[in-house]
Protein backbone atom coordinates (compact mmCIF):
# COMPACT_ATOMS: atom_id res chain seq x y z
CA UNK A 1 0.00 0.00 0.00
CA UNK A 2 1.47 3.61 -1.17
CA UNK A 3 0.36 5.11 2.04
CA UNK A 4 1.88 2.60 4.08
CA UNK A 5 5.33 2.64 2.24
CA UNK A 6 5.11 6.64 2.75
CA UNK A 7 4.27 6.78 6.76
CA UNK A 8 6.96 4.78 7.45
CA UNK A 9 9.69 6.65 4.92
CA UNK A 10 8.35 9.78 5.00
CA UNK A 11 10.92 12.80 6.70
CA UNK A 12 8.03 13.47 9.74
CA UNK A 13 8.52 9.63 10.92
CA UNK A 14 9.88 10.44 14.27
CA UNK A 15 7.41 13.18 15.08
CA UNK A 16 4.90 12.84 17.61
CA UNK A 17 1.76 11.23 16.16
CA UNK A 18 -0.63 13.60 18.65
CA UNK A 19 1.50 16.78 16.29
CA UNK A 20 0.56 15.66 13.28
CA UNK A 21 -2.89 14.47 14.40
CA UNK A 22 -3.68 18.29 15.86
CA UNK A 23 -2.91 19.51 12.13
CA UNK A 24 -4.94 17.20 10.18
CA UNK A 25 -7.72 17.91 12.88
CA UNK A 26 -7.07 21.58 12.27
CA UNK A 27 -7.32 21.46 8.56
CA UNK A 28 -10.67 19.45 8.45
CA UNK A 29 -11.52 22.20 11.01
CA UNK A 30 -9.97 24.62 8.67
CA UNK A 31 -11.57 23.50 5.63
CA UNK A 32 -15.71 23.36 7.36
CA UNK A 33 -15.13 27.09 8.90
CA UNK A 34 -13.52 28.23 5.19
CA UNK A 35 -16.37 31.13 3.56
CA UNK A 36 -15.64 30.59 0.34
CA UNK A 37 -13.83 28.03 -2.52
CA UNK A 38 -10.79 30.20 -2.82
CA UNK A 39 -10.23 29.84 1.24
CA UNK A 40 -10.61 26.20 1.18
CA UNK A 41 -8.41 25.91 -1.93
CA UNK A 42 -6.02 27.72 0.12
CA UNK A 43 -5.90 25.34 2.97
CA UNK A 44 -5.93 22.60 0.49
CA UNK A 45 -2.80 24.01 -1.01
CA UNK A 46 -0.91 24.92 2.17
CA UNK A 47 -1.66 21.03 3.55
CA UNK A 48 -0.63 19.20 0.25
CA UNK A 49 2.42 21.57 0.16
CA UNK A 50 2.98 20.59 3.79
CA UNK A 51 2.52 16.90 3.04
CA UNK A 52 4.97 17.19 -0.02
CA UNK A 53 7.48 19.70 0.52
CA UNK A 54 7.53 19.35 4.81
CA UNK A 55 7.49 15.49 5.01
CA UNK A 56 9.39 15.19 1.80
CA UNK A 57 6.71 12.46 0.28
CA UNK A 58 7.05 12.37 -3.54
CA UNK A 59 4.82 14.49 -5.59
CA UNK A 60 4.23 11.70 -8.08
CA UNK A 61 3.15 9.29 -4.88
CA UNK A 62 0.84 12.12 -3.76
CA UNK A 63 -0.96 12.04 -6.52
CA UNK A 64 -1.42 8.22 -7.22
CA UNK A 65 -2.74 8.12 -3.13
CA UNK A 66 -5.44 10.96 -4.35
CA UNK A 67 -6.86 10.27 -7.76
CA UNK A 68 -9.28 7.77 -7.16
CA UNK A 69 -10.33 9.81 -4.41
CA UNK A 70 -10.44 12.92 -6.91
CA UNK A 71 -11.90 10.97 -9.32
CA UNK A 72 -15.21 10.32 -6.46
CA UNK A 73 -15.00 13.85 -6.26
CA UNK A 74 -15.42 14.74 -9.66
CA UNK A 75 -18.41 12.30 -9.77
CA UNK A 76 -20.08 13.33 -6.86
CA UNK A 77 -20.07 17.00 -8.20
CA UNK A 78 -21.39 16.24 -11.28
CA UNK A 79 -23.82 14.25 -10.15
CA UNK A 80 -24.87 16.98 -7.81
CA UNK A 81 -24.82 19.52 -10.93
CA UNK A 82 -27.97 17.45 -12.27
CA UNK A 83 -31.08 18.77 -11.26
CA UNK A 84 -34.13 16.10 -11.83
CA UNK A 85 -38.03 17.86 -11.99
CA UNK A 86 -40.73 16.26 -11.38
CA UNK A 87 -42.91 19.13 -13.52
CA UNK A 88 -46.45 18.07 -15.57
CA UNK A 89 -44.33 20.19 -18.68
CA UNK A 90 -42.05 17.43 -19.53
CA UNK A 91 -42.71 14.86 -22.16
CA UNK A 92 -42.34 12.14 -19.48
CA UNK A 93 -43.42 13.97 -16.04
CA UNK A 94 -39.93 14.91 -15.24
CA UNK A 95 -36.83 16.52 -16.92
CA UNK A 96 -33.23 15.98 -16.06
CA UNK A 97 -31.46 20.07 -16.65
CA UNK A 98 -28.17 21.26 -15.40
CA UNK A 99 -28.75 22.99 -11.86
CA UNK A 100 -27.07 26.18 -12.87
CA UNK A 101 -27.88 28.18 -9.81
CA UNK A 102 -26.82 25.96 -7.44
CA UNK A 103 -23.36 26.02 -9.52
CA UNK A 104 -21.27 27.93 -6.61
CA UNK A 105 -22.61 26.09 -3.68
CA UNK A 106 -21.75 22.77 -5.12
CA UNK A 107 -17.98 24.36 -6.05
CA UNK A 108 -17.64 25.42 -2.39
CA UNK A 109 -18.81 21.71 -1.40
CA UNK A 110 -16.10 20.24 -3.65
CA UNK A 111 -13.39 22.67 -2.24
CA UNK A 112 -14.30 22.05 1.19
CA UNK A 113 -13.94 18.28 0.12
CA UNK A 114 -10.34 18.94 -1.74
CA UNK A 115 -9.17 20.57 1.74
CA UNK A 116 -10.63 17.86 3.96
CA UNK A 117 -9.32 15.28 1.82
CA UNK A 118 -5.46 16.91 2.15
CA UNK A 119 -5.93 17.15 5.59
CA UNK A 120 -6.57 13.24 5.57
CA UNK A 121 -3.69 12.17 3.55
CA UNK A 122 -1.77 14.84 5.68
CA UNK A 123 -2.11 12.25 8.07
CA UNK A 124 -2.32 8.83 6.38
CA UNK A 125 1.10 9.75 4.59
CA UNK A 126 3.17 10.84 7.12
CA UNK A 127 1.68 8.81 10.26
CA UNK A 128 1.79 4.91 10.05
CA UNK A 129 -1.85 3.38 11.50
CA UNK A 130 0.29 1.70 14.53
CA UNK A 131 0.56 5.21 15.79
CA UNK A 132 -2.97 6.57 15.30
CA UNK A 133 -3.85 3.57 17.16
CA UNK A 134 -1.89 4.45 19.77
CA UNK A 135 -2.71 7.85 19.17
CA UNK A 136 -6.39 6.53 19.93
CA UNK A 137 -5.53 4.41 22.93
CA UNK A 138 -3.84 7.85 24.62
CA UNK A 139 -7.87 9.55 23.61
CA UNK A 140 -8.90 6.80 25.75
CA UNK A 141 -11.39 4.76 22.95
CA UNK A 142 -12.76 1.32 24.04
CA UNK A 143 -9.53 -1.13 24.84
CA UNK A 144 -11.59 -3.86 22.97
CA UNK A 145 -11.79 -1.50 19.58
CA UNK A 146 -8.65 -0.84 19.26
CA UNK A 147 -7.16 -4.30 20.36
CA UNK A 148 -9.66 -5.57 17.18
CA UNK A 149 -7.80 -2.86 15.23
CA UNK A 150 -4.16 -3.66 16.09
CA UNK A 151 -5.28 -7.80 15.61
CA UNK A 152 -7.45 -6.19 12.41
CA UNK A 153 -3.87 -4.72 11.07
CA UNK A 154 -1.49 -7.35 11.81
CA UNK A 155 -3.17 -9.91 9.75
CA UNK A 156 -4.68 -7.88 6.65
CA UNK A 157 -1.02 -8.11 5.50
CA UNK A 158 -1.11 -12.09 5.79
CA UNK A 159 -4.70 -12.32 4.51
CA UNK A 160 -3.01 -10.00 1.32
CA UNK A 161 -0.27 -12.44 0.70
CA UNK A 162 -2.43 -15.62 0.72
CA UNK A 163 -4.63 -13.34 -1.66
CA UNK A 164 -1.97 -12.89 -3.84
CA UNK A 165 -0.45 -15.98 -3.48
CA UNK A 166 -4.00 -18.00 -4.44
CA UNK A 167 -4.56 -15.41 -7.22
CA UNK A 168 -1.46 -16.52 -8.70
CA UNK A 169 -1.72 -20.28 -8.51
CA UNK A 170 -5.62 -19.64 -10.09
CA UNK A 171 -4.52 -17.66 -12.91
CA UNK A 172 -1.72 -20.12 -13.37
CA UNK A 173 -4.62 -22.56 -13.98
CA UNK A 174 -6.67 -20.23 -15.95
CA UNK A 175 -9.00 -19.67 -13.26
CA UNK A 176 -9.96 -16.10 -14.66
CA UNK A 177 -10.31 -16.77 -18.18
CA UNK A 178 -13.88 -15.97 -18.34
CA UNK A 179 -16.71 -14.51 -16.61
CA UNK A 180 -18.09 -17.80 -15.16
CA UNK A 181 -14.66 -19.27 -14.23
CA UNK A 182 -13.83 -16.07 -12.60
CA UNK A 183 -16.73 -15.95 -10.30
CA UNK A 184 -16.13 -19.97 -9.31
CA UNK A 185 -12.38 -19.02 -8.62
CA UNK A 186 -12.86 -16.01 -6.89
CA UNK A 187 -15.90 -17.64 -4.84
CA UNK A 188 -13.14 -20.52 -4.21
CA UNK A 189 -10.95 -18.24 -2.84
CA UNK A 190 -13.00 -16.16 -0.52
CA UNK A 191 -14.31 -19.51 1.09
CA UNK A 192 -10.69 -20.63 1.45
CA UNK A 193 -9.89 -16.93 3.21
CA UNK A 194 -12.94 -17.80 5.47
CA UNK A 195 -11.58 -20.62 6.71
CA UNK A 196 -8.35 -19.08 7.10
CA UNK A 197 -10.08 -16.71 9.19
CA UNK A 198 -10.45 -19.18 11.90
CA UNK A 199 -7.61 -20.98 11.87
CA UNK A 200 -5.18 -18.61 11.93
CA UNK A 201 -7.40 -16.82 15.04
CA UNK A 202 -7.38 -20.19 16.74
CA UNK A 203 -3.44 -20.02 16.14
CA UNK A 204 -2.96 -16.67 17.32
CA UNK A 205 -4.69 -17.71 20.15
CA UNK A 206 -2.88 -20.64 21.15
CA UNK A 207 -0.07 -17.98 20.96
CA UNK A 208 -1.05 -15.46 23.25
CA UNK A 209 -2.34 -18.39 25.59
CA UNK A 210 1.31 -19.77 25.43
CA UNK A 211 2.81 -16.28 26.25
CA UNK A 212 0.27 -16.18 29.04
CA UNK A 213 -2.17 -13.80 27.60
CA UNK A 214 -4.50 -13.16 30.35
CA UNK A 215 -7.37 -10.96 27.97
CA UNK A 216 -6.26 -7.72 27.13
CA UNK A 217 -3.19 -7.16 24.65
CA UNK A 218 -0.40 -4.77 25.56
CA UNK A 219 1.88 -3.13 23.86
CA UNK A 220 4.64 -0.68 24.46
CA UNK A 221 4.60 3.26 23.23
CA UNK A 222 7.26 4.39 21.16
CA UNK A 223 8.84 7.41 22.85
CA UNK A 224 9.00 10.51 19.96
CA UNK A 225 11.88 12.71 20.67
CA UNK A 226 11.34 16.53 21.07
CA UNK A 227 7.81 15.88 21.08
CA UNK A 228 6.48 18.81 23.34
CA UNK A 229 8.18 21.39 20.60
CA UNK A 230 6.59 19.27 17.73
CA UNK A 231 3.25 19.39 20.03
CA UNK A 232 3.61 23.69 20.24
CA UNK A 233 4.42 23.58 16.29
CA UNK A 234 1.75 21.80 15.76
CA UNK A 235 -0.88 23.79 17.71
CA UNK A 236 0.54 27.01 16.37
CA UNK A 237 0.82 26.00 12.57
CA UNK A 238 -3.00 24.35 13.58
CA UNK A 239 -4.67 27.22 14.97
CA UNK A 240 -3.51 29.57 12.30
CA UNK A 241 -4.68 27.49 9.19
CA UNK A 242 -8.08 27.68 11.36
CA UNK A 243 -7.62 31.39 12.17
CA UNK A 244 -6.57 32.52 8.54
CA UNK A 245 -10.00 30.48 7.11
CA UNK A 246 -12.12 32.10 10.03
CA UNK A 247 -11.05 35.44 8.66
CA UNK A 248 -10.32 35.31 4.87
CA UNK A 249 -13.57 36.06 3.05
CA UNK B 1 -19.15 3.54 -3.09
CA UNK B 2 -18.70 5.39 0.45
CA UNK B 3 -19.62 9.25 0.80
CA UNK B 4 -15.92 10.92 0.34
CA UNK B 5 -14.41 12.94 2.90
CA UNK B 6 -15.90 16.49 3.89
CA UNK B 7 -18.65 16.15 1.32
CA UNK B 8 -21.33 16.07 3.62
CA UNK B 9 -22.06 19.22 5.42
CA UNK B 10 -20.94 19.67 9.15
CA UNK B 11 -24.26 18.96 10.73
CA UNK B 12 -24.64 16.16 8.86
CA UNK B 13 -21.08 14.71 9.45
CA UNK B 14 -22.05 15.33 13.30
CA UNK B 15 -25.61 14.01 13.17
CA UNK B 16 -24.52 10.77 11.65
CA UNK B 17 -21.65 10.26 13.91
CA UNK B 18 -23.93 10.79 16.88
CA UNK B 19 -26.57 8.09 14.84
CA UNK B 20 -23.80 5.36 14.00
CA UNK B 21 -22.48 5.52 17.78
CA UNK B 22 -24.96 3.18 20.04
CA UNK B 23 -25.24 0.96 17.32
CA UNK B 24 -21.15 0.41 17.33
CA UNK B 25 -21.20 0.88 21.41
CA UNK B 26 -23.92 -2.05 21.47
CA UNK B 27 -21.97 -4.23 18.55
CA UNK B 28 -18.92 -3.68 21.37
CA UNK B 29 -20.77 -4.20 24.25
CA UNK B 30 -21.70 -7.93 22.72
CA UNK B 31 -18.49 -8.31 21.56
CA UNK B 32 -17.11 -7.66 25.23
CA UNK B 33 -19.85 -10.35 26.39
CA UNK B 34 -18.74 -12.85 23.63
CA UNK B 35 -15.29 -12.64 24.60
CA UNK B 36 -15.94 -13.11 27.72
CA UNK B 37 -17.40 -16.78 27.66
CA UNK B 38 -15.00 -17.48 24.78
CA UNK B 39 -11.81 -15.97 24.76
CA UNK B 40 -10.72 -17.06 21.51
CA UNK B 41 -13.44 -14.86 19.96
CA UNK B 42 -11.24 -11.85 20.45
CA UNK B 43 -8.64 -13.39 17.63
CA UNK B 44 -11.38 -14.58 15.48
CA UNK B 45 -13.12 -11.11 15.70
CA UNK B 46 -9.90 -9.08 15.20
CA UNK B 47 -8.96 -11.55 11.96
CA UNK B 48 -12.53 -11.57 10.86
CA UNK B 49 -11.96 -7.24 10.22
CA UNK B 50 -9.18 -8.34 8.34
CA UNK B 51 -10.71 -10.08 6.15
CA UNK B 52 -13.81 -7.86 5.11
CA UNK B 53 -10.86 -5.60 4.46
CA UNK B 54 -9.17 -7.49 2.21
CA UNK B 55 -12.50 -8.78 0.74
CA UNK B 56 -13.05 -4.91 -0.15
CA UNK B 57 -9.90 -4.94 -2.15
CA UNK B 58 -10.69 -7.93 -4.29
CA UNK B 59 -12.29 -7.11 -7.91
CA UNK B 60 -14.85 -8.80 -8.77
CA UNK B 61 -15.95 -9.50 -12.24
CA UNK B 62 -19.45 -7.73 -12.65
CA UNK B 63 -22.41 -8.83 -15.26
CA UNK B 64 -21.80 -5.55 -16.98
CA UNK B 65 -18.24 -6.08 -18.35
CA UNK B 66 -16.92 -3.80 -15.83
CA UNK B 67 -15.20 -4.76 -12.08
CA UNK B 68 -15.53 -3.48 -8.86
CA UNK B 69 -15.01 -4.73 -4.88
CA UNK B 70 -17.63 -7.03 -2.64
CA UNK B 71 -18.98 -4.71 -0.23
CA UNK B 72 -18.72 -8.79 2.34
CA UNK B 73 -21.93 -7.06 4.32
CA UNK B 74 -23.64 -9.92 3.65
CA UNK B 75 -21.14 -12.37 3.89
CA UNK B 76 -19.80 -11.15 7.02
CA UNK B 77 -23.19 -10.65 8.90
CA UNK B 78 -24.25 -14.18 8.24
CA UNK B 79 -21.01 -15.36 9.55
CA UNK B 80 -20.62 -13.31 12.41
CA UNK B 81 -23.71 -11.84 13.28
CA UNK B 82 -24.88 -8.70 12.47
CA UNK B 83 -24.55 -6.64 15.76
CA UNK B 84 -20.77 -7.76 15.44
CA UNK B 85 -20.60 -6.16 12.47
CA UNK B 86 -20.97 -2.66 13.03
CA UNK B 87 -18.18 -2.03 15.19
CA UNK B 88 -15.57 -4.57 12.49
CA UNK B 89 -17.86 -2.56 9.68
CA UNK B 90 -16.51 1.24 11.83
CA UNK B 91 -13.09 -0.79 11.82
CA UNK B 92 -13.08 -1.86 7.23
CA UNK B 93 -13.70 1.80 6.77
CA UNK B 94 -11.45 3.16 9.33
CA UNK B 95 -8.63 0.97 7.47
CA UNK B 96 -10.06 2.33 3.70
CA UNK B 97 -9.62 5.87 4.54
CA UNK B 98 -6.64 6.01 6.32
CA UNK B 99 -4.80 3.43 3.64
CA UNK B 100 -6.63 3.78 0.64
CA UNK B 101 -8.34 7.10 1.21
CA UNK B 102 -11.40 5.98 0.49
CA UNK B 103 -14.74 7.20 2.22
CA UNK B 104 -13.46 9.57 5.39
CA UNK B 105 -13.38 10.69 8.91
CA UNK B 106 -15.71 13.41 8.87
CA UNK B 107 -18.39 10.81 6.92
CA UNK B 108 -17.39 7.72 9.11
CA UNK B 109 -20.59 8.03 10.30
CA UNK B 110 -22.57 8.37 7.46
CA UNK B 111 -20.84 5.17 5.96
CA UNK B 112 -21.00 2.88 9.26
CA UNK B 113 -24.88 3.34 9.27
CA UNK B 114 -25.03 2.53 5.74
CA UNK B 115 -22.84 -0.52 5.03
CA UNK B 116 -22.00 -1.48 8.83
CA UNK B 117 -25.44 -1.05 10.29
CA UNK B 118 -28.17 -1.23 7.84
CA UNK B 119 -26.08 -3.74 5.36
CA UNK B 120 -25.82 -6.66 7.59
CA UNK B 121 -29.23 -6.20 9.57
CA UNK B 122 -30.90 -6.25 6.42
CA UNK B 123 -29.07 -9.69 4.81
CA UNK B 124 -29.66 -11.53 8.34
CA UNK B 125 -33.19 -10.28 8.32
CA UNK B 126 -33.83 -12.16 4.89
CA UNK B 127 -31.53 -14.25 5.35
CA UNK B 128 -34.06 -15.48 8.07
CA UNK B 129 -36.78 -14.81 6.39
CA UNK B 130 -36.09 -16.65 3.56
CA UNK B 131 -35.41 -19.78 5.59
CA UNK B 132 -38.70 -19.16 7.56
CA UNK B 133 -40.64 -19.44 4.51
CA UNK B 134 -38.37 -22.31 3.25
CA UNK B 135 -36.59 -20.65 0.22
CA UNK B 136 -34.06 -22.89 -0.49
CA UNK B 137 -30.42 -22.39 1.04
CA UNK B 138 -28.94 -21.04 -2.07
CA UNK B 139 -31.38 -18.82 -3.05
CA UNK B 140 -31.80 -17.37 0.61
CA UNK B 141 -28.10 -16.63 0.48
CA UNK B 142 -28.06 -15.12 -2.86
CA UNK B 143 -31.12 -13.03 -1.38
CA UNK B 144 -29.59 -11.97 1.93
CA UNK B 145 -26.42 -10.98 0.40
CA UNK B 146 -27.58 -8.92 -3.23
CA UNK B 147 -30.82 -6.90 -1.15
CA UNK B 148 -28.00 -6.27 1.54
CA UNK B 149 -25.98 -4.54 -1.22
CA UNK B 150 -28.27 -3.06 -2.63
CA UNK B 151 -29.90 -1.25 0.73
CA UNK B 152 -26.64 -0.36 1.26
CA UNK B 153 -26.56 2.28 -1.60
CA UNK B 154 -30.06 2.89 -1.26
CA UNK B 155 -29.24 3.99 2.18
CA UNK B 156 -26.05 6.24 0.71
CA UNK B 157 -28.36 7.74 -1.83
CA UNK B 158 -31.00 8.45 1.16
CA UNK B 159 -28.24 10.25 3.02
CA UNK B 160 -26.94 12.14 0.24
CA UNK B 161 -30.33 13.55 -0.86
CA UNK B 162 -30.88 14.32 2.91
CA UNK B 163 -27.40 16.82 2.77
CA UNK B 164 -28.22 18.28 -0.70
CA UNK B 165 -31.99 18.08 -1.96
CA UNK B 166 -32.75 19.06 -5.44
CA UNK B 167 -33.21 22.71 -5.62
CA UNK B 168 -36.47 22.13 -8.00
CA UNK B 169 -37.77 18.56 -6.82
CA UNK B 170 -37.00 18.77 -3.07
CA UNK B 171 -35.49 15.27 -1.35
CA UNK B 172 -37.61 12.79 -3.86
CA UNK B 173 -36.08 14.27 -6.96
CA UNK B 174 -32.51 14.50 -5.29
CA UNK B 175 -32.98 10.90 -4.01
CA UNK B 176 -34.51 9.37 -7.37
CA UNK B 177 -31.27 11.33 -8.96
CA UNK B 178 -28.77 9.85 -6.98
CA UNK B 179 -30.82 6.15 -6.59
CA UNK B 180 -30.49 6.27 -10.42
CA UNK B 181 -27.27 6.87 -10.72
CA UNK B 182 -25.84 3.82 -8.47
CA UNK B 183 -28.50 1.93 -9.85
CA UNK B 184 -26.33 1.58 -13.40
CA UNK B 185 -23.63 0.10 -11.35
CA UNK B 186 -24.69 -0.95 -8.13
CA UNK B 187 -27.78 -3.29 -9.46
CA UNK B 188 -25.41 -5.64 -11.51
CA UNK B 189 -22.38 -5.52 -9.00
CA UNK B 190 -25.64 -6.88 -6.72
CA UNK B 191 -26.30 -9.63 -8.53
CA UNK B 192 -22.76 -10.80 -9.04
CA UNK B 193 -22.08 -10.36 -5.21
CA UNK B 194 -25.40 -12.52 -4.69
CA UNK B 195 -23.83 -15.20 -6.84
CA UNK B 196 -20.13 -14.68 -5.44
CA UNK B 197 -21.52 -15.04 -1.42
CA UNK B 198 -23.35 -18.29 -2.72
CA UNK B 199 -20.70 -19.63 -4.48
CA UNK B 200 -18.60 -19.10 -1.43
CA UNK B 201 -21.10 -20.37 0.87
CA UNK B 202 -21.59 -23.04 -0.81
CA UNK B 203 -17.72 -24.34 -1.26
CA UNK B 204 -17.81 -23.70 2.62
CA UNK B 205 -20.51 -25.71 3.34
CA UNK B 206 -19.41 -28.81 0.99
CA UNK B 207 -15.40 -28.75 1.70
CA UNK B 208 -15.25 -27.19 5.39
CA UNK B 209 -18.28 -28.04 7.16
CA UNK B 210 -16.50 -30.28 9.59
CA UNK B 211 -14.12 -27.21 10.12
CA UNK B 212 -17.06 -24.77 10.38
CA UNK B 213 -18.93 -26.99 13.03
CA UNK B 214 -15.50 -27.30 14.87
CA UNK B 215 -15.06 -23.50 15.07
CA UNK B 216 -18.30 -22.51 15.72
CA UNK B 217 -19.58 -20.01 13.71
CA UNK B 218 -23.42 -18.00 13.47
CA UNK B 219 -26.11 -19.98 14.99
CA UNK B 220 -28.14 -19.36 11.05
CA UNK B 221 -25.11 -21.33 9.15
CA UNK B 222 -24.93 -23.90 12.03
CA UNK B 223 -28.61 -25.10 10.99
CA UNK B 224 -27.48 -25.51 7.70
CA UNK B 225 -24.11 -27.75 8.61
CA UNK B 226 -26.14 -30.18 10.46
Amino acid sequence: MLTEQSAYTNRWRQISPVAKGFVSICGMVAAFAAGSPRTALLVALILSLATVLGANIPPVRYLRVAAPALFFLLASGLSLLASLDFSYNSTFGLSLHLAESELPRIFQVCCRSLACLTALLFLALTTPLTDIISLMRRCKLPETLLDLMTLSYRTLFVLSEAVHETVTAQSARLGYASLTLSLRSLGGLVANLAVQVWQRSQALHLAALARGNDGALRFLEPDYPDSPRAISCAVISGVLLVVLAVYLP
Amino acid sequence: MHIMEGFLPVKHAIGWSIAAAPFVVYGLYTINKRIKEKPEQRMLLGVAAAFTFVLSALKMPSVTGSCSHPTGTGLGAILFGPAAMAPIGAIVLLFQAILLAHGGLTTLGANIISMAVVGPFAAVAIFRSAKAVKVPFALSIFLAASCADLLTYVTTSAQLAFAFPDPAGGFAASFAKFASVFAITQIPLAISEGLLTVVVMNALVRFNAPELQEMKVTAAVQEVLT
